[in-house]
């Protein structure tokens, strides 16, 4: 089978700026793709040019086996988007938005209005005016837009933006769900690593137009940092006996000590049975994970050639 | 408003000093030349709509186009099944079917306002003349709108579209003063309805053929546009 997504060394330049620089991406079918990056980064402009809507300065992109050429036919019966802040005809109400999306879309069922409003939990605002409802309900709409036609490869820009925490998880287990019982290919954008880090099987991080680094969420979890906190009466004691066995020993700025040591990281036992007989207990031992903001920001920041 | 603003022109015409005492006009107006008869007024409702025709077609095209820019709901038109050439078409051809029923729209009420101010009976041939002028004026008119619905695409809205269809109009009055009406295809339609009131159409096949190519190329490189142009907003 196809990747869902390939694009090879894809380039989009407006006059001199470079939105997007040689990404090359392979999404395969199924998989949930998180696309990573800082506002401005180039997320958007890549999922326009996936989308067909800017011609690439250089580069070439298959959705679905088939080769995206401007103007030419492609596999857009196929495909659901949301692109950036979603919009709606203001006088028109929800299910005539839906209605007049469904009439673009040849093939897709009457009955398919109903199902998605139902199933977007949009029942309560089906006949308001798409001007008078929220945000949220607007990103909602958005995203019912997206899922009418029961495509088999999203792409969704930033799709929990305006979403209530409620919201957030509903469309968080939609996803999976569309991914895992239905093999519905999803990729998606966003500037929060630790929202999609859930989500995804895998991320890619996009950093000044420059896919930085793709990784699995297995190597997502080796490469965040961790440090095994230690408290003690006798921090002193602790620390002479934590380097006596070995140890790399740092102070924190909250007064306590701090090991990276992935002996000691995966053993904390170990360091409270020392500590215990060489008369300095712990008083507290916490085993720290680095945030994935924290390592985000520490990525591109390396990336930029500058510390996080 | 057309037909009913000639039916009052005509109550003036037919009896300008009745229309002085009840204050239609001032006492001081300067009444339009003709009479009150149906050629006259059908004359009114071509001239009319060469001007003001252009401006209402114009926005009408603008506003079909140009909402899909300020409503920012044109990310959800590009990339669909349904072919960006087939939305721009089907949006023409809204427009010409709007456009078509407001002509009989015009036509059926003139002719129904110029019965109810009493204008006397005319032979077949001064109405059908009249109807013919004011029908060619409208299509010229309705043709000649559509690079309007490029400048809305270009421009992304209504705005700056519609302060183009402004300064189209003013240019077209200052090239007519200046003698170069008859090349400006913004012009055309008008002149034609005031010649033809005048009974002396003297505009030439190169007038007729600038508003069809305006038309055409406005029509195809608003197509191209769609098609080809990037749409990163």
């Amino acid at each position: 089978m196809p990747p869902a997504i390939q694009t090879d060394r894809l380039v989009k330049r407006y006059a001199k700026v470079t939105a997007v620089n040689q990404v090359s991406l392979r999404v395969e079918p199924g998989e949930i793709y998180a696309f990573v990056g800082l506002n401005g980064a180039g997320k958007t402009t890549t999922i326009r040019l996936l989308l067909g809507m800017v011609k690439p300065t250089a580069g070439e992109i298959w959705l679905l086996g088939k080769k995206l050429q401007m103007g030419g036919a492609k596999p857009w019966d196929k495909v659901g988007y949301l692109v950036e802040t979603p919009e709606a005809y203001p006088e028109l109400t929800v299910r005539q938005n839906l209605e007049a999306m469904r009439r673009l879309r040849p093939g897709c069922p009457i009955k398919a209005v109903d199902e998605i409003i139902e199933k977007l939990g949009l029942t309560p605002y089906a006949d308001r005016r798409a001007g008078a409802i929220s945000y949220g309900n607007l990103q909602r709409l958005g995203l019912a837009k997206a899922l009418l036609h029961s495509p088999t490869l999203l792409i969704l820009d930033e799709p929990a933006n305006g979403l209530d925490p409620a919201g957030i998880v509903e469309i968080r287990e939609l996803l999976h769900r569309l991914a895992r019982q239905e093999g519905v290919t999803v990729f998606m954008s966003s500037h929060i690593l630790a929202e999609v880090a859930r989500l995804a099987n895998r991320i890619g991080i996009i950093h000044e137009g420059r896919l930085i680094q793709e990784l699995d969420m297995e190597t997502l979890e080796r490469n965040r940092q961790r440090r095994l906190l230690v408290q003690a009466r006798d921090l002193l004691r602790a620390q002479a006996a934590l380097a006596a066995a070995g140890y790399q020993v740092g102070a924190t700025p909250q007064g306590g000590l701090e090991i990276r040591d992935a002996r000691a990281i995966q053993n904390p036992e170990e360091i409270a049975t020392m500590l215990v007989q060489a008369g300095a207990p712990p008083t507290g031992l916490v085993l720290e994970e680095e945030e994935l903001e924290h390592y985000f920001l520490r990525l591109i920041g390396q990336a930029g050639g500058e510390a996080a | 408003m057309l037909p009913l603003a000639g039916g009052l022109f005509m109550i003036i015409l037919r009896d300008p000093e009745l229309a002085r005492k009840a204050g239609i006009i001032s006492a001081k107006a300067q009444i339009l030349t003709g009479s009150a008869d149906w050629g006259t007024y059908l004359n009114f409702l071509a001239q009319g709509t060469g001007i003001g025709g252009f401006a209402l077609c114009s926005f009408i095209l603008i506003w079909i186009f140009g909402r899909e820019f300020s409503d920012r709901t044109v990310k959800d038109l590009l990339a669909l099944p349904t072919s960006r050439t087939v939305i721009v078409l089907g949006k023409f051809v809204v427009f010409l079917v709007w456009s078509a029923l407001l002509v009989v729209w015009a036509c059926l009420l003139g002719l129904l306002v110029g019965a109810a101010v009493n204008l006397p009976p005319a032979p077949a041939s001064v109405l059908i003349q009249g109807l013919l002028t004011f029908l060619v004026t409208a299509l010229l008119t309705v043709w000649v709108s559509l690079p309007f619905a490029l400048a809305a695409s270009v421009w992304r809205g209504y705005l700056a579209a519609a302060g183009l269809t402004f300064l189209v109009v003013i240019l077209a009055q200052v090239l007519v003063i200046l003698g170069w009406g008859e090349y400006f295809p913004w012009a055309v339609a008008a002149l034609y309805a005031f010649q033809a009131a005048e009974g002396n159409v003297s505009l030439g096949g190169v007038s007729y053929g600038i508003v069809i190519l305006t038309g055409l190329a406005g029509a195809v490189c608003t197509l191209l546009w769609w098609e080809l142009a990037d749409q990163s907003r």
